[in-house]
Order: C-alpha cells, then sequence, then structure tokens
C-alpha cells in the first residue's frame, strides 16, 4: 500500500517538473509556484505544527530572515546562493531563540508567542530603513542568470520535493516517533524519558531553514521586498492554514491544502472581486466545521487508509486534575 | 489535472469588439478607501471614453484587480492582465509599495504603465521607459514646501512628522534632503505608526524641540488626529506645513470627517481642487458628486486622468501595440485635462504643477506661488489658546 | 536665557511631559483594560483565543455610528445597544460555530475565528464601503486643563470613568453572581462542572456573550476620538493577547489592570523613544513576561 502511495507521489513530482513544457503563461506558472512555495512552506510547518503538535503563528520570521537575508547580504557583496545559505544560518538562530522562549509554554500561550516574536521581527524591519530599506523596501538579487518564472517554478517543486521527502523520512524514524510522543501526551513522553526539549528544538531548526529557503526564492521572484511583504502575520496564518485544513500531521495534507487554498483564492479574486476575503473566510469556516482533521485527515479517517501517523490526535481531552492543569496550562517542564 | 484546472481558468483576452485596458488597485485590504476612489474616477473615464464612441471603433472595458493592499498580489495582478488577458496598457497600483513592486515586472514584460497616485520618488528611480507617471512626486513636495517658506518669512528649524510606511518615508527624505540643501536646520524628525490613537506623546516631543515649522506626511484620519491633539498638547510652530494627502483631502477641514476648525491654517502642497481652474475640474466634481455623494479627492482625479491619458495615446497611436502605445505616450502632450496639462519628461514623470494652498475659513485657497495664488498667507499662524 | 536656565527649564518641560503621558497612558489605557477584560473572560471560562475579538469591536463601532447617525444618540449614552448587540452575536457565535468543534485541538477554534473575522470585516466593507466614518461631537473639543501644561480631552476622561465603571461592574458579576461562580467553577474545573449542576453550555455561551459585548462597549467609546474603517479591530485584537497574557490567564482585574501598564508603556515609548516603537515594546513586554514570569504580572496559580 505504502509503496504505491509512494510510486503515485513520485510520478505527481516528475509531472510537475514538466509542467513548464506545456504551460506558457507566466500568470500561471506563477500561481503554480505559489502553490508549490506554499505547500513546501506547509510541509515545514507540518514538522512543528503537526507532528509535533506545537502550533507555530510565527513561521514568518524565518520566511522573512530568508528573504532580507537574501536582499542585504547580496547587496553587501556576498553571492546570492551564499546569501540564502546563510539566511538559513540566521533562521535556525532566530529559532533556537525563539524556540528556547516558546518551547516552555503550551497551547495557546505558545502560538501566541510566535506571533509576538514574528511582529516584533517585522516592525523593527519597518522601523529601521537605513539597515533595512524599511517600507521604501530593498533589492533583491536574480537566484537564477535569468527572471524566468519557469526557473522559479521548477525550484518551488524542488523544494517541495525535498520537504517531502525529508518529512516521509523523518516520519518513519525514530526522531519522528518521539515527535509524536511528544503531540500526544508530553508529560507521558517526558515521563518515559524522551528528551522532550531537544526534539522540539531540532524539529523547529530544520522547519526554520527549510521556510528560509522559501522566503529567499520568494523575495527572488518579486525583486524586491518590505517588511509588510515578507514578515506580515498573514504569511504566518496562509502557512498554517494551508496545513491545517490540508491536514496537519499528514504527509500529502500540506500539498492537497497548498493545491486548493491558492487555486480557490485566485478563483475568488477573479470571481468575486471585492467580495473575495468573505467567501475566503466563508471556506475556512466550512472547513473547520465539517473537515476537521482537515481534507486529508478526514478522508484518510473515513477510508481508514494512509495512516503512517494517527490523523486524530488532538481530540484527546486534558487529564482532569485542576490545580496541575491550571499550572501546567501556561508552562511546561 | 491542475494544469488543466489552471488552463481552463484562463480567459482570453477580450474579443474583437473591445479593448481592455488592465487596472491593478486595492479593492480590499488597507486602502480599500482609496482604490474604492480609483474604481470611481475610472468609472467616470470611462463613460465619458464610451460615451464618445470608445477607442478605434471598439468600446473600453476595465479590467480591474485587486491586489488587496499586498505588492505581491499587485506582482501576481500585472501577470495575469498582461499573460492571460493581453491588455495593451496597464494604469495602477494605488500605494507607492505596490507599485514599486510591479515597475520591474512591466518593464520586463514591455507593457506601458501610468501610475496615477504613487508619490514616493523610488517608483521611479529605476528610469524604466514603460513607466510613467502623472503625479508629482515627494520631491516636488518639498521643494514647493521649501519655496514657498523661504518667500514667506524664510524660518531656520524644521521638524518633519511621518509615517512609517513607504509614503512617510519617502516623504521625509524628500525634505531631510532637500532642507539640507536648503540650508535650514532639521531639529526633529518623528516617525509614527499610523492610525494609532494617541500622538499626543509625539507632539511633545516635537513642541519640546521648538521648531520654526513642521512639515507632516500623513494620511486623512491620522492629519485630524494630528491636528486635534496638536491643540491639545499647544504644539505652536510659526508654521504647519504637509505633503498634502491628509492635509489636501476634501474632508480635512470638515469637522464631520476631518479636523473641522482644528485644520484652519494649515499650509498643504496640492496637485488639484475640485475648484481648479482647469478646464473639465468642476464637470468632474459634479459627475463625482453625482455618483457617490461626497466630493472627490485628488486620488479619483489622478485615476480619471490616467485613463484619459491611456485612452489618448492608444486612440493618437492608433493601434493597442504595447511598444508603439508607449512610445506615443512618450511624445503626448495634452494641453488640457481637469488634471492640467500632461507631458512626461524623458524620464516618465510629469512636471505636474505644485501649488501650496492654505486652509483659510474652512475652504482651500491657493497661496503658492503667486501667479496661480488666490489669497495672500494668512501668517503668522495664530497660536492655539489665542483662536476660538 | 543663559544655558543653566535653559536646561532647567527643559528638564520641566521633560517633567511635564512625562506626567502628561502618564495621565494619556491611564486613559487609553482604560479602553484597552476594558478590551482584555472581554478576552480574558473568554479565555479564563473557555480557553478560546478569539481571533474576532477585534471585529467584534470593531461592530460595535458600527452599530453605535449607526444609531448616532440615524438617531442623534451620543456613544456615551448608546453603548448599551453596542453592548446588547454583541452579547447576542458572541452568544449565538459560540453556540453556532465554536461549540460544535469544542474537542478539536487549540489550532481549529483559533481558525475558526480568523475566518469569521474575515467574513465580518469584508462583509462590513461590502455593506458600508471601505471608507472611513468619523462622527464629531461637541465634547471632543472640550479640555480640561491643570495649570498650563496638563491636558485631559474629555471624550477621554469620560470613557475612562465608563470603562472602569464596567471594570468594577464585571468583577463584581464573576465574583459575587452565581453565573459568575459558574463560570469560575467551569474554568476551574469543565468537568466536573457539570457534576456540579452547572449548564456548562450556557454559561460558556453567557460569558463569550458578555467577553464580545465588552468589546463592542469599547468600540462604542473609541468611536467619538477615533475613527471608523472595517480593519479597525486589527491592532486592538493584538494588543488584548498582550494584555490577557499580562494580567494572568484568564484574570479579569489582572487584564484591566495590565490594559493600563499597557498605555503607559506606550505612552512613555511613544514620549521617550518613538511612536513607531510602542507597538514593538508591546511585543517585547509580552515575550519577557512570557519568559520569566508565564502565569502573568498578576497571575495566580488558579484559573
Amino acid at each position: 500500500m505504502k509503496r504505491w502511495f509512494f510510486i503515485g507521489m513520485g510520478f505527481f513530482f516528475l509531472l510537475a517538473l514538466l509542467v513548464p513544457l506545456v504551460v506558457q503563461s507566466d500568470y500561471t506558472l506563477q500561481i503554480l509556484f505559489r502553490v508549490f512555495l506554499f505547500a513546501a512552506l506547509g510541509l515545514a510547518w507540518n514538522l512543528v505544527g503537526g507532528y509535533t503538535g506545537q502550533l507555530s503563528l510565527g513561521h514568518a520570521a524565518y520566511f522573512g530572515v530568508g528573504a532580507y537575508s537574501l536582499a542585504l547580504f547580496s547587496k553587501a557583496g556576498v553571492s546570492p546562493w551564499v546569501s540564502v545559505l546563510l539566511g538559513m544560518a540566521l533562521a535556525v538562530l532566530s529559532a533556537a531563540v525563539i524556540g528556547s522562549v516558546s518551547f516552555r509554554l503550551r497551547g495557546p500561550y505558545f502560538a501566541l508567542c510566535t506571533i509576538a516574536f514574528a511582529e516584533v521581527l517585522r516592525l523593527t524591519a519597518k522601523n529601521l530603513p537605513n539597515l533595512t530599506g524599511g517600507d521604501v523596501g530593498v533589492q533583491v538579487p536574480l537566484l537564477f542568470p535569468y527572471s524566468s518564472t519557469k526557473a522559479f517554478y521548477i525550484s518551488g517543486v524542488l523544494l517541495t520535493l525535498m520537504v517531502f521527502a525529508l518529512t516521509a523520512w523523518i516520519e518513519r524514524s525514530r526522531f519522528g516517533y518521539y515527535l509524536l510522543a511528544i503531540r500526544e501526551d508530553q508529560d507521558a513522553a517526558l515521563a518515559v524519558g524522551v528528551n522532550t526539549s531537544r526534539y522540539k528544538l531540532w524539529i523547529l531548526l530544520i522547519s526554520a531553514a527549510l521556510t528560509a529557503i522559501g522566503g529567499a526564492l520568494y523575495a527572488s521572484l518579486f525583486l524586491f521586498i518590505v517588511p509588510d511583504q515578507v514578515l506580515a502575520m498573514e504569511i504566518s496564518t496562509e502557512i498554517a492554514i494551508v496545513a491545517m485544513l490540508g491536514g496537519a500531521g499528514t504527509l500529502i495534507g500540506p500539498l492537497v491544502g497548498s493545491i486548493t487554498l491558492e487555486t480557490a483564492s485566485e478563483i475568488f479574486k477573479t470571481f468575486f472581486k471585492e467580495a473575495n476575503l468573505l467567501i475566503y473566510g466563508v471556506l475556512i469556516v466550512v472547513v473547520v466545521l465539517f473537515l476537521p482533521e482537515g481534507i486529508v485527515g478526514t478522508i484518510a479517517n473515513k477510508l481508514r487508509v494512509f495512516k503512517t501517523a494517527p490523523t486524530a490526535p488532538f481530540a484527546t481531552p486534558e487529564p482532569p486534575d485542576p490545580e496541575e492543569e491550571a499550572q501546567r496550562a501556561v508552562i511546561s517542564e | 489535472m491542475i494544469i488543466a484546472w489552471a488552463g481552463c481558468k484562463g480567459g482570453s483576452g477580450g474579443d474583437s469588439n473591445t479593448i481592455r485596458i488592465g487596472v491593478v488597485t486595492s479593492l480590499t485590504g488597507s486602502n480599500a478607501a482609496f482604490g474604492q476612489a480609483h474604481k470611481n474616477g475610472y468609472t467616470i473615464a470611462l463613460e465619458e471614453i464610451n460615451a464618445k464612441g470608445g477607442l478605434l471603433g471598439k468600446k473600453v472595458e476595465l479590467d480591474y484587480y485587486d491586489d488587496q493592499s499586498r505588492p505581491d498580489q499587485a506582482v501576481q495582478g500585472v501577470s495575469k492582465l498582461v499573460d492571460q488577458d493581453h491588455v495593451p496598457i496597464i494604469l495602477g497600483a494605488y500605494s507607492s509599495e505596490s507599485t514599486r513592486a510591479i515597475v520591474p515586472v512591466v518593464t520586463q514584460k514591455q507593457i506601458p504603465l501610468i501610475i496615477p497616485t504613487a508619490v514616493a520618488d523610488n517608483v521611479m528611480a529605476t528610469g524604466s521607459a514603460w513607466v510613467f507617471r502623472i503625479c508629482a512626486g515627494s520631491g516636488s513636495f518639498a521643494t514647493a514646501t521649501l519655496d514657498f517658506l523661504k518667500n514667506n518669512g524664510n524660518p531656520k528649524t524644521l521638524a518633519i512628522v511621518s509615517e512609517n510606511t513607504n509614503f512617510g518615508q519617502a516623504n521625509n527624505k524628500s525634505m531631510t534632503d532637500a532642507s539640507k540643501a536648503a540650508g535650514l536646520d532639521l531639529v526633529d524628525a518623528e516617525t509614527y505608526q499610523a492610525s494609532s490613537p494617541d500622538y499626543k506623546s509625539l507632539l511633545q516631543r516635537v513642541k519640546n524641540k521648538n521648531p520654526e515649522a513642521v512639515y507632516f506626511a500623513s494620511y486623512l484620519l491620522d492629519a485630524s488626529t494630528l491636528m486635534r491633539q496638536a491643540e491639545q498638547v499647544r504644539l505652536n510652530p510659526k508654521y504647519y506645513t504637509s505633503a498634502g494627502t491628509g492635509f489636501a483631502a476634501a474632508e480635512f477641514p470638515n469637522s464631520d470627517k476631518g479636523a473641522g476648525k482644528y485644520a484652519e491654517y494649515t499650509f498643504s502642497v496640492s496637485q488639484w481642487l475640485p475648484s481648479a481652474k482647469w478646464k473639465g475640474s468642476a464637470d468632474f466634481d459634479q459627475k463625482f458628486f453625482k455618483l457617490t455623494n461626497t466630493h472627490p479627492a485628488y486620488h479619483a482625479i489622478e485615476a480619471y486622468a490616467a485613463l484619459v491619458v491611456a485612452a489618448a495615446a492608444i486612440d493618437s497611436a492608433k493601434t493597442t501595440q504595447s511598444q508603439v502605445v508607449r512610445d506615443t505616450l512618450r511624445q503626448i502632450n495634452l494641453a488640457e485635462t481637469p488634471f492640467g496639462p500632461v507631458k512626461f519628461d524623458n524620464t516618465g514623470q510629469n512636471a505636474h504643477p505644485v501649488l501650496v494652498t492654505q486652509v483659510q475659513g474652512g475652504q482651500y485657497k491657493v497661496v503658492w506661488p503667486p501667479d496661480a495664488a488666490e489669497n495672500k498667507p494668512i501668517l503668522p499662524t495664530p497660536e492655539w489658546s489665542k483662536r476660538q | 536665557m543663559s544655558s543653566q536656565r535653559r536646561s532647567c527649564r527643559s528638564l520641566v518641560n521633560w517633567f511635564y511631559s512625562t506626567l502628561q503621558a502618564v495621565l494619556n497612558g491611564l486613559l487609553t489605557g482604560a479602553l484597552y483594560g476594558l478590551i482584555a477584560m472581554g478576552m480574558a473572560l473568554i479565555f479564563g471560562v473557555m480557553r478560546i483565543v478569539n481571533f474576532a475579538h477585534g471585529a467584534f469591536l470593531m461592530l460595535g463601532m458600527y452599530a453605535t455610528y449607526v444609531l448616532f447617525q440615524s438617531t442623534g444618540i451620543s456613544p456615551y449614552y448608546g453603548f448599551p445597544l453596542a453592548g446588547a448587540a454583541l452579547f447576542v452575536i458572541g452568544y449565538a457565535t459560540y453556540l453556532g460555530l465554536l461549540r460544535p468543534i469544542r474537542g478539536q485541538v487549540d489550532f481549529m477554534v483559533i481558525l475558526l475565528t480568523m475566518g469569521l473575522a474575515l467574513i465580518i470585516t469584508d462583509g462590513v466593507q461590502l455593506i458600508f464601503g471601505a471608507d472611513y466614518h468619523q462622527i464629531s461631537i461637541p465634547l471632543l473639543s472640550k479640555n480640561i486643563r491643570l495649570g498650563s501644561q496638563i491636558s485631559i480631552n474629555a471624550p477621554w476622561l469620560v470613557s475612562f470613568a465608563i470603562a472602569a465603571v464596567l471594570a468594577v461592574v464585571l468583577y463584581f458579576v464573576v465574583t459575587h453572581t452565581m453565573f459568575g461562580r459558574a463560570a469560575r467553577a467551569i474554568a476551574q474545573n469543565r468537568y466536573a462542572a457539570p457534576l456540579m449542576g452547572i449548564n456548562v453550555n450556557q454559561v460558556q455561551a453567557i460569558s463569550f456573550g458578555i467577553g464580545s459585548a465588552a468589546a463592542g462597549i469599547a468600540g462604542s467609546l473609541l468611536l467619538p476620538v477615533f475613527y471608523l474603517f472595517p480593519e479597525v479591530g486589527n491592532q486592538f485584537k493584538l494588543k488584548s493577547f498582550v494584555m490577557v497574557v499580562l494580567g494572568g490567564m484568564g484574570s479579569i482585574q489582572g487584564a484591566a489592570i495590565a490594559g493600563l501598564v499597557l498605555g503607559v508603556v506606550e505612552s512613555l515609548t511613544s514620549l521617550y523613544w518613538g511612536n513607531e516603537w510602542a507597538l514593538a515594546v508591546d511585543f517585547v513586554i509580552f515575550i519577557l513576561v512570557l519568559s520569566l514570569k508565564p502565569s502573568g504580572i498578576f497571575g495566580s496559580q488558579r484559573a
């Protein structure tokens, strides 16, 4: 069963790589690039949010670090691809800082803390125009010798493939097992000897580095960035929504989520004009109400296939001890 | 499957009986109010054009793309309009951020772009041969203001108050550079987060530095809040000047929608007023009022002018081929539009005259330059405690 | 003027400026506190982070605006209407949208409130247009002056008073009424509460209604001194998160005080550093509190 799945996915990616031979329209390729970019970002988020149960709403921080590293290091004379690597390193550093503070918190507190960090980064970038160009913006170099949407599209597909493969590998490794344990019941995991802080941090570092690559690609496509574009909370929520609606904790969830949401967004814009955000909101509400495990998660539950990871993890209620619950609900360890 | 879906989504670029002109503006998001003003201006111009028989014998349609007040969406919009809908020319976007973002794209795709309202100078900085701007830029605002100040009391110290967006930062930079060149002492430069409820501390900081003149770069709502709170803080510079926009908005002297009596005596650069002496200005004002029950701010007429110029170019070029249209735009010389004369220099900038107005008796009166002035400026600005 | 007198004068200036900034901060903070109290109640009883809280504030503002435009009733008398309207909306939202997904992971609930916020905001824009609205009441130009250096803008004083009264009322309701006791019971132990005969659904829905009403009323009080547009709620929503955490999980009085603190901090930041940094400072404080004392400044260890 599983083998067919991976063969199928292999074909999918192969076809995806061949798309530019058929599709010439820049606009379509841009949309498809966006689909794959957010699929990759969603998959990267999924590592932390879906498999480890740490729901970050501040991933734009790493995205923006990647984007700004590319812009600012290149401005200082470093070659573009090296700048991207530096961006990954900086993102890892940011994740270490953010994680060390945020992972001590649980549930909504963790999410809010991640929001706070991302916002501080955004506001700092905005208010230091001499360093970052502020809202006036900063130029971003081309990562490919010619500005071709095809090249970006292919890089998007490759990035998705890479994160997909990585996720699949982690999912089946012992590391992945530890992550699931952390998601299911962090205290029980700790009790049986899983080093929860270490693994949570590691997975965040990995997620951050991958997100930073996405940020750099995105920035290079637009040739020009401002803080409200790459560090905005909208990016964080879009990444998280893509993964959650597609099915967090599943392997193809973010991919499905990205395809659905990005194309839906474009269609809504074309057909609903000013009302497009309202319809988008309705879509979100409807999916949450009727597809609680996300699209893939719900389908998987119904078909009882693809159970590579339990997809209904979050419905377990918290242990009923009130005092401890109150204490633990804010802080952990 | 995805490819087929995407392919099917694409529309054809207008049939042979219509000409579609692409428009990128902010119909939703934080700039939606201005995008709507754009849309109204475009609508009025469109009706006039089609009433005269359209262009090249065909009806003209506008192909809108909503950038949701986000620059990345604006870029996507340009792709859609050009690759999917094959428009010959694009008008837009609204904000300096979005406009700056689409400049490289239109240059790469070789489609002419007419910019109606983005004033930041970095928008024109690339020198692209495909970009044309109708409105004056922040540099012109600064020089016009300094010109006025020099000849009306010649103050020596200046403070700048601007919002921390592209619009604010661009005007801040322009005025900083220009005032330095003019030999003024910049004693304070404050930036603020737009849409804050409380600017009193900021204004207190300015007051503590005691500048003779203050230069604001603000949108209407913050302009109103700032002036109201300037009275509470008792900030009394000799001159309240500004880079237009909020301080030049039609509603600004209005007590219902603006700063009311707190707007009195403020100076502003101005690109257009409904009372402007250009042919068709009053007409436009009436049509706009009929459409929306409010008076137009300059955003609407800049949009209107952009479409009028685009139409004139297509008409004169006798084709919708982008290259030819662009070449025609470079040569265009419209002596009279409701937004004044339009002629682009070799960088694509229209030398739109910048006036300085003052709010006198709740009305904008042009006070500078002398040959356009309706009234003399009222100086010195009375202190708050001495006003009624 | 000698340089000594000049620096003395400037010191005096800065002293008064600081005093004024603290005063302004308290006035603004009262409103912040009201918004935060609403969110704290919802969070305390239901552990829901409501991303539509700002949208509810906006709805309250629009309701008051419409009331003012059609009947001329000032927001300072009309705010109960906003409160009532938002109570109903909050109550219905909880029962209709949030209760069905109670068992799900926190984030799905957050996501739903995000979707709801989009619907409300865009919906309002479609109905009322994206253009800004403002009202003008005579009180707006009245300032109370203490000496030559300190001034208090009258509307802010009125909203401070109303917010303070409401805060006390809410505190009283939570500590002294049956409903309040039920709400606190649920906050302490969601599973044992029904065993005590508490109708959990009702109490939770009412709590959500009250919390939303607080946001709506804050919107009313904000209307005269600010302006109205569909996205107006955004900044207040984010600040509410900060205040709720600062004040301690689900602590209503904590949230109120945190509001005052935040107002003063923002005002002083604007005075000494720059207005553009105020929001960033809010978040830095947020992070500091979460790292050093996650249960909040006033947080007890109990819910």
